[in-house]
């Protein structure tokens, strides 16, 4: 199956000539062997060793991108089964549907209600992706019409969902903004020659997997490239097992003819859409069609998908600094802890719950948790008399008292002398706070003189 | 040609763990399956089951789950009856948080009459979740083990406690808990430091710690994954059934926040929360779900699973 580097290197020129920007063919083999580079960067290797790694080192899931510039979308481009083997690239695509079929104010508050699916959190933006147009007027030109002002209302990719007839109306127009073209599921081979013909990508939709691996290699051979498939899934069980499927075959058993990125529609008489959306979001889905705009049912989903497309290597860090809870004065507690996310927000909803106003110090400890983070000298005597130096909390609160995680009390004797602070041991456990802070003396927080 | 459903074979089988029930009760048992979650592979004998959690604390709920609770979830054992003849709880999560010195500081014999009183309200599987706090817990969970008239399971022990969690659960006939931090070589080690104690494997579970939706259940999500991968694979320490308590979920400001007018309806939102949570948790391979939206129970017990 896969190459390793000395296999790659024994069909190199082994030449050392630089061309491919490594100081050594070797070098350029382990590259190519861990996917970080492609073999068309070796000019001078040899036809057959040009055959066999590109096939040898071709991601397993072809990506497939729509849309343009910020806007664009990638679907597919994994490489493990499982997030904790590596990482999941591509976070599962959202598209929520409207309907050509809605009067214009209807369809003008629609793409207004999907514009608004956007929200900050972690310090990221979560939004939905794509506009997902349904064909429901009978009308082409209509549905061409629809297809342009939802581009320019919503600024999302389309995925223009309907017949060939109005299909190829809407893509014509929205070509240059990269739509993905899903044709009625007896009409593939000819949404395909549409695909083809303009370059776009395209959903190719049929029943269960022996239906998709005919209606793939039916699009292949009318020319269409970048393909996403779907199998037709009426209910979460079956959406599920097939997407695994697709996923496995892709990935562990290397078929090519089966390996493409997922899409499932999950409107129309789907049952149970918002079951189906959860768990195809940690089981593959590359694209989902929701029909639903509300976001009590999208801010979940967008925030499973922040969860599980996170690299687990690589956990989310808050910026250091102080963060007020509640409305805290000179006399609130200061209370220091990591720049870790999940550190951050456990203690920060933790002392919102004791009700105690408190100014909460996060210190940069390269997104670890506390103890982590001490273990590995980032969270240290020194590291936090820095931290309360140069934050300037010294300015806001009148005392000079610090509250320090209960796991590394033994780090207040230094502390005290680094940076004349006096210290108090917290709790060994966040959830241990809110009694914690509610049982402190009134006068723990004194200004200090002097 | 036909494709067939690339079906991934394990060696390993998780280890059946049944929840006795009392007198015309139904027991809960869960495991046995020797294939991942929700696939059309391998055995699965026994579905993931649904629990609620009733609690005992003075703590307010967010208000959009106390509606939706309509108010009862003041009173334990009429909760308990709630759970289980109203919304389909096939077992109760009991946790004394109100012996905690800030969940009401209810005493260690109070603790104990009301797991007395719970147990006898209903004959459904009852988990009895501690205080959460350390010195009240070492009183605490000998005298629910003494004090409970039918075997329970006791949550929860980990590296320190797990000899007084054992010893309880040995002299009376309970299971145990087995919770370890989202950290695979402690739930193999707390496992192993209770099988060393003599308790029979068939009575422990693992609770992996679940993080809630945006809070950590990427966390959570991996360790379930890797601990089921692991137990599949052969490590019999790790062969057992996984409970995930979905509780934290309701921590998240998004789930309980009515101010945000652009996040939708508070009252779908916090239960979807919660059962996004849960989803999250079975595809990853749990066994045993405890959540507190009554409307979840069903949501996440299977009917909408086909």
């Amino acid at each position: 199956m896969a190459l390793t580097a000395l296999d790659i290197y024994k069909v190199l020129p082994k030449t050392n000539c630089r061309e491919c920007g490594f100081p050594t063919c070797l070098a350029f083999a382990m590259q190519l062997a861990a996917g970080k580079a492609a073999i068309d960067k070796c000019p001078p290797a040899s036809p057959e060793a040009k055959e066999k790694l590109g096939k040898a080192t071709a991601p397993p899931l072809p990506r497939v991108t729509v849309g343009t510039g910020d806007a664009c979308v990638t679907l597919g481009d994994e490489v493990v089964l499982f997030r904790h083997e590596k990482t999941f690239y591509h976070p599962t695509a959202i598209a929520v549907s409207v309907s050509d079929a809605l009067g214009d104010d209807a369809f003008r508050a629609r793409l207004a209600a999907i514009r608004a699916l956007s929200f900050d959190r972690v310090g990221q933006r979560l939004a939905v992706d794509l506009v997902a147009l349904r064909y429901g007027s009978g009308d082409p030109g209509r549905y061409a019409r629809a297809a342009a002002e939802a581009l320019a209302q919503t600024g999302k990719p389309l995925v223009l969902a309907a017949p060939c007839e109005p299909l190829a109306a809407a893509a014509a127009a929205a070509a240059p903004s990269r739509p993905l073209l899903s044709p009625a599921p007896g009409e593939v081979e000819a949404g395909a020659r549409l695909a083809a013909s303009l370059g776009l990508p395209m959903i190719v939709k049929a029943a269960g997997l022996s239906g998709l691996e005919a209606a793939l290699a039916s699009a292949r051979a009318a020319g269409a490239r970048d393909l996403v498939a779907d199998p037709g899934a009426a209910s979460p069980s079956e959406a599920v097992a097939a997407s695994v499927a697709i996923r496995r075959l892709a990935i562990a058993h290397r078929r090519a003819e089966m390996a493409y990125p997922t899409a499932f529609d999950l409107g129309g008489d789907f049952s149970a859409p918002f079951v189906a959306a959860a768990v195809l979001i940690p089981k593959y889905g590359s694209l989902l069609i929701l029909d639903t705009a509300d976001p009590a049912d999208v801010l979940p989903l967008l925030t499973l998908r922040q969860n599980i497309f996170t690299d687990p290597q690589r956990p989310i860090q808050v910026e250091p600094g102080v963060y007020p809870i509640g409305t805290p004065t000179a006399a609130s507690p200061v209370i220091v802890t990591t720049n870790f996310s999940l550190t951050f927000f456990t203690v920060r909803s933790d002392v919102e719950a004791s009700k105690v106003p408190a100014h909460l110090l996060i210190a940069d400890c390269d997104g670890m948790s506390v103890l982590t983070a001490w273990a590995a000298g980032k969270f240290s005597a020194e590291s936090i008399a820095k931290t309360l130096a140069e934050s300037g909390i010294g300015g806001t609160v009148a005392h000079r008292t610090l509250v320090l995680p209960g796991m590394v009390a033994r780090l207040s004797g230094r502390i005290e002398e680094l940076s004349r602070w006096r210290v108090l041991v917290g709790p060994q456990e966040s959830s241990a706070l809110p009694g914690y802070l509610r049982r402190l003396p009134p006068d723990a927080f004194a200004p200090a003189h002097g | 040609m036909t494709v067939p459903f690339p079906a991934q074979a394990f060696p390993g089988r998780i280890l059946p763990v049944t929840l006795p029930a009392g007198a015309g009760g139904a027991a809960v048992t869960v495991g046995g399956q020797n294939a991942l979650p929700l696939l059309p592979e391998g055995d699965h004998p026994n579905g993931a089951a649904v629990g609620m959690e009733v609690r005992t604390d003075a703590c307010e709920l967010p208000p959009s789950l106390a509606r939706a609770c309509g108010g009862r979830a003041d009173d334990p054992v009429s909760f308990a009856r709630f759970c289980a003849r109203e919304c389909g709880a096939r077992f109760l999560f009991l946790s004394l948080s109100g012996c905690h010195p800030d969940g009401g500081g209810r005493s260690v014999s109070e603790g104990a009459d009301i797991v007395r009183r719970v147990l006898s309200a209903v004959p459904h599987p009852v988990i009895v979740g501690g205080s959460g706090d350390e010195s009240v817990d070492a009183q605490l969970f000998p005298a629910v083990a003494e004090a409970a008239p039918r075997p329970v399971f006791l949550s929860y022990a980990d590296e320190k406690n797990y000899r007084l969690l054992a010893g309880a659960a040995l002299a009376y006939g309970h299971g145990v808990v087995a919770w370890s931090p989202i950290d695979i070589n402690m739930a193999k080690q707390v496992n192993l430091l209770l099988s060393d104690t003599g308790l029979p494997p068939e009575r422990v579970l693992i609770d992996p710690l679940t993080g809630g939706l945006g809070y950590g259940l990427e966390y959570t999500y991996s360790i379930v994954e890797r601990i089921r991968l692991a137990g599949l694979s052969g490590d019999a320490m790790l062969a057992r059934p996984v409970l995930c308590h979905l509780g934290d979920a309701w921590k998240a400001r998004e789930a309980a926040d009515a101010s945000e007018a652009g996040w939708g309806d508070v009252d779908v939102r916090g239960r979807r929360w919660e059962e996004a949570t849960g989803w999250a948790c079975l595809a990853a391979g749990a066994d045993l779900l405890v959540c507190r939206h009554p409307e979840n129970v069903a949501a996440l017990g299977g009917q909408a699973w086909r």
